[in-house]
């Protein structure tokens, strides 16, 4: 994409350049244990792959409502229709389980890690792994084992002890194990929401090796977990897998003389203490300090707090920042602290609120741009502007253009046109072998030769293409992660518990789990304030009717949810549909609070949970609450 | 004459409600006004849980009830496709005849808006649309290609010829011009 944040970047680098996050709300925990374990974000299967499968487990993954690029669902009613068993496990009997799926397993948000070692317990006891394949292409299985078995800690994994934490019953655990470790090729499927969760990357750390050890990895049917991308479009340098790249030590480096779109806040910036090293680009640079989830702290309490900057101002491009991160009620005290802040918006949403200026900015149909596919399919999308912009409204670009002139900015890559700069931009994409054509017809699809399975090169000739790890090979034990000694961040899968889990002192005040998934009527809190859709589904928070019952609550009622973080106002939804001792209130709906604080648009990140896990995960499902009945007299404000 | 009909793969529906959201752009309708509706059917006690959606706009009904029933005549049926039209200009509003065109629908079908004496719309089976060589809005939308059009003879031939979905059920007086295939309750599918 050239519009959005890129002009912004090349803009503000210029100037100094900006302090900038790290970390993605969506995916961070994924995407470090897919770098931790394979190398490479490039460990997806292409969905045409499913059909070679005997056996697909969706683990905390619900494409029915979040899509994972275009015909994934239809994909898995074909495989369904073909006679393929599927497995869904999920605090939620989501769309994707009830209408996909032929079985349900309900799990206790967060516990996931739990059930996935004691499966591994299962199948390493009753030794149906996969012993030469763990032979050839891992490292560490014994660490692994001592850890599973009870070596290392006294503490078998076994179904029993993953009962009492997962609720899942026993027999379920070793039925499971022993079916995924049995057929084969079989797909586990790890979602990224199990993820988003305080020590996520733990869980997509033992999904990953879960598939490692039963010899799932490089074959069609099979499936590697991982960050689950399967094809080059968003990666910026397509190597396929075929070069050994080992970590990259930053500390080591000759400080880099800058060029002009280098931001020159981090460019030569020392290492963040937990960061893998070869994480350099994208959402996660090592050299980026503050998390995503971190960033009101950081406001709030500057160099003084341990933070890099004393932050004055905030330059807020293609985000609702406020609904959209955690703690929003601290987010208004953060923002509020600051000088100065721009946004730019096409509406009031509750971020352009808090501004000092809002530039309206002009949208997709308004501008020429480029789309990758989310996830990573072979084709890219031309976004040809399909009218002139509206009112005084201007393209991220023009803006751009226009403040550079001001500022004084001189040998900009911002003078050339938004032609040009698309051009520029595709360049290095050696799969677009036809610029004017993808422009023209609006799309451009790539051939391939077959459907992409990851780690089929691997697979079939080691020597010659390693897996992109310090070791070359599958990182069962994680060399990498073991020198940042850290016992909350270990080198070997674990389940670990936290402040505010199901079992902490925490959850006696707030004695159910929030989550805070996707919904079908909206984006993050993109057409949230669309009557159309609005009209869709009622925005409620979910609750089972066993704590329903408890707490006196009938479905339509308008209940408060809330913990120390804020207290939000909305009507429940009682259903058989969640587990109980959980709630969801899916994110996006827009916060809007009345005088007394309380929000009544029922934004889920007034509830959630503003920490961050070692490896960068987003704790947001990792948030406990409790719900009351609203008092009468306030239910009057409501309406 | 042949009949025109809608073919509903009920084991495909992810109920995602494009098809309702695609209905109501083509044809600009209100919040409110909902030609093509998507049902959803919940049941069971937690763990062992049942859900099937259902999408359904008007069945264009080989005797639909709503054409006998009309006190204006507003509301005929094409000889040449069977596709049931509503003429806003004859009809009376639902005031007037207390709206007794959705009383005799088995599917609570016709539409009608906030305003006082709104006269009655559904789905008038794109005939906009068929006439132009293209599909239907709803079918052309459905990412699940859970949704078909054609007449009810090529559907039958091609899909078999059940009557009943989960949330559906078949009336021989009236003949709905739909068939599908079904998600029991009580079924593995």
């Amino acid at each position: 994409m050239l519009h959005g944040i890129t002009p912004h970047a090349l803009m503000l680098n210029q100037i100094g350049g900006y302090t900038r996050m790290w970390g993605a709300a969506s995916y961070e925990g994924a995407l470090f244990a897919s770098m931790a374990t394979y190398g490479t974000l490039m460990t997806g299967n292409a969905r045409e792959d499913l059909l070679n499968s005997k056996f697909i487990i969706m683990w905390g993954w619900n494409p029915a409502n979040t899509i994972w690029d275009p015909g994934t669902s239809l994909w898995l009613a074909r495989a369904r229709e073909k006679g393929i068993k599927i497995l869904a496990i999920d605090p939620i009997f989501t769309d994707s389980a009830a209408t996909l799926a032929h079985q349900w397993i309900p799990i206790r948000p967060g516990t996931d890690t739990a059930m996935l070692l004691a499966m591994a317990y299962v199948i390493i006891t009753e030794n149906l792994h996969d012993k030469s394949f763990i032979e050839k292409y891992t490292v560490g299985f014994e660490q692994f084992k001592e850890y599973i078995i009870g070596n290392e800690d006294e503490n078998p994994k076994t179904p029993e002890w993953a009962e009492k934490i997962t609720s899942v019953p026993t027999e379920t655990i070793i039925n499971l194990a022993r079916e995924y470790a049995t057929t084969k090729p079989a797909t586990l499927i790890a979602g990224w929401g199990p993820a988003r969760t305080m020590f996520g990357e733990q869980y997509s750390r033992a999904a990953n090796i879960l598939c490692t050890i039963t010899g799932n990895i490089g074959i069609n049917g099979g499936y590697a977990s991982g960050f689950m991308r399967a094809y080059y479009s968003r990666e910026r340098i397509i190597t396929g897998g075929r070069k050994k790249t080992g970590p990259i030590n930053l500390e080591d480096k000759k400080p880099k003389k800058p060029r002009v779109q280098d931001n020159l806040v981090d460019l030569n910036a020392p290492p963040r203490k937990d960061s893998l090293y070869k994480l350099r680009g994208g959402t996660n640079p090592a050299n980026t300090r503050i998390h995503s989830n971190d960033y009101y702290n950081a406001m709030l309490n500057g160099r003084k707090g341990g933070y890099p900057a004393d932050i004055k101002m905030a330059y807020i491009v293609a985000t609702n920042r406020l609904n959209q991160y955690a703690n929003v009620n601290k987010g208004i005290k953060a923002l509020k602290s600051l000088d100065f802040i721009v946004v730019y918006e096409q509406f009031m949403t509750p971020t352009a609120q808090l501004a000092d200026i809002v530039l309206p900015v002009n949208t997709f149909m308004e501008r020429n741009d480029i789309a990758v596919p989310w996830l990573g399919s072979p084709y890219y999308i031309y976004l040809n502007k399909a009218i002139d912009s509206l009112y005084e409204s201007k393209s991220d670009l023009e803006i751009c253009k226009e403040l550079s002139k001001k500022l004084g900015i001189k040998n900009n890559l911002l003078d050339l046109s938004e032609d040009e700069l698309l051009r520029m931009f595709t360049a290095p994409r050696k799969d677009i072998k036809n610029y004017n054509k993808m422009k023209r017809d609006g799309y451009f699809k790539v051939k391939v030769e077959e459907p992409f399975v990851a780690f089929k090169e691997q697979i079939k000739d080691l020597e010659n293409n390693p897996f992109p790890t310090l070791s070359g090979k599958i990182e069962i034990f994680c060399e990498h992660i073991a020198e940042k000694n850290n016992p909350l961040m270990p080198p070997i899968p674990k389940y670990l518990t936290h402040e505010e889990h199901y079992d902490s002192p925490k959850a006696k005040k707030f004695p159910l789990q929030l989550l805070t998934p996707h919904n079908k009527r909206r984006t993050h809190s993109t057409l949230s304030n669309i009557p159309w859709l609005e009209e869709v589904e009622t925005h409620a928070v979910w609750i089972n009717s066993v704590d329903a019952l408890k707490r006196n609550i009938n479905n339509g009622d308008i209940v408060d949810v809330f913990n120390d973080r804020g207290r939000i106002r909305i009507p429940a939804k009682v259903t058989e549909r969640i587990i109980p001792g959980t709630v969801c209130i899916y994110q996006g709906a827009w916060y809007n609070p009345d005088k007394s604080g309380v929000d009544l648009g029922g934004c889920a990140n007034v509830l959630t949970n503003d920490s961050y896990s070692p490896g960068g995960a987003f704790p947001l499902n990792s948030s406990l609450v409790e719900i009351e009945l609203t008092p009468k007299n306030k239910i009057e404000v409501f309406k | 004459m042949k009949q025109m009909g809608f073919y509903f793969d009920q084991t495909r529906c992810i109920g995602c409600y494009t098809c309702v959201l695609a209905c109501k752009d083509w044809n600009d309708l209100p919040v409110g006004v909902n030609w093509r509706k998507v049902k959803v059917i919940e049941d069971g006690i937690f763990p062992e849980l049942f859900l099937a959606y259902l999408s359904i706009a008007c069945n264009h009904c080989v005797n639909p009830p709503c054409i006998k029933a009309c006190p204006v005549e507003a509301i005929t049926k094409r000889e040449s496709d069977g596709i049931v039209i509503v003429n806003s200009k004859k009809c009376v509003g639902k005031k007037e005849c207390d709206a007794i065109c959705l009383k005799v629908c088995p599917w609570d079908i016709p539409e009608f808006r906030d305003d006082d004496n709104s006269k009655m719309e559904k789905c008038n089976f794109c005939f906009d649309r068929l006439e132009q060589g293209k599909q239907t809005i709803c079918v052309e939308a459905c990412p699940m290609y859970a949704l078909d059009v054609a007449p009810l003879e090529e559907l039958q031939k091609k899909n078999g010829d059940i009557h009943e979905a989960e949330g559906f059920n078949y009336y021989e007086k009236v003949r709905p011009s739909i068939i599908f295939k079904p998600k029991f309750k009580k079924q593995k599918y």
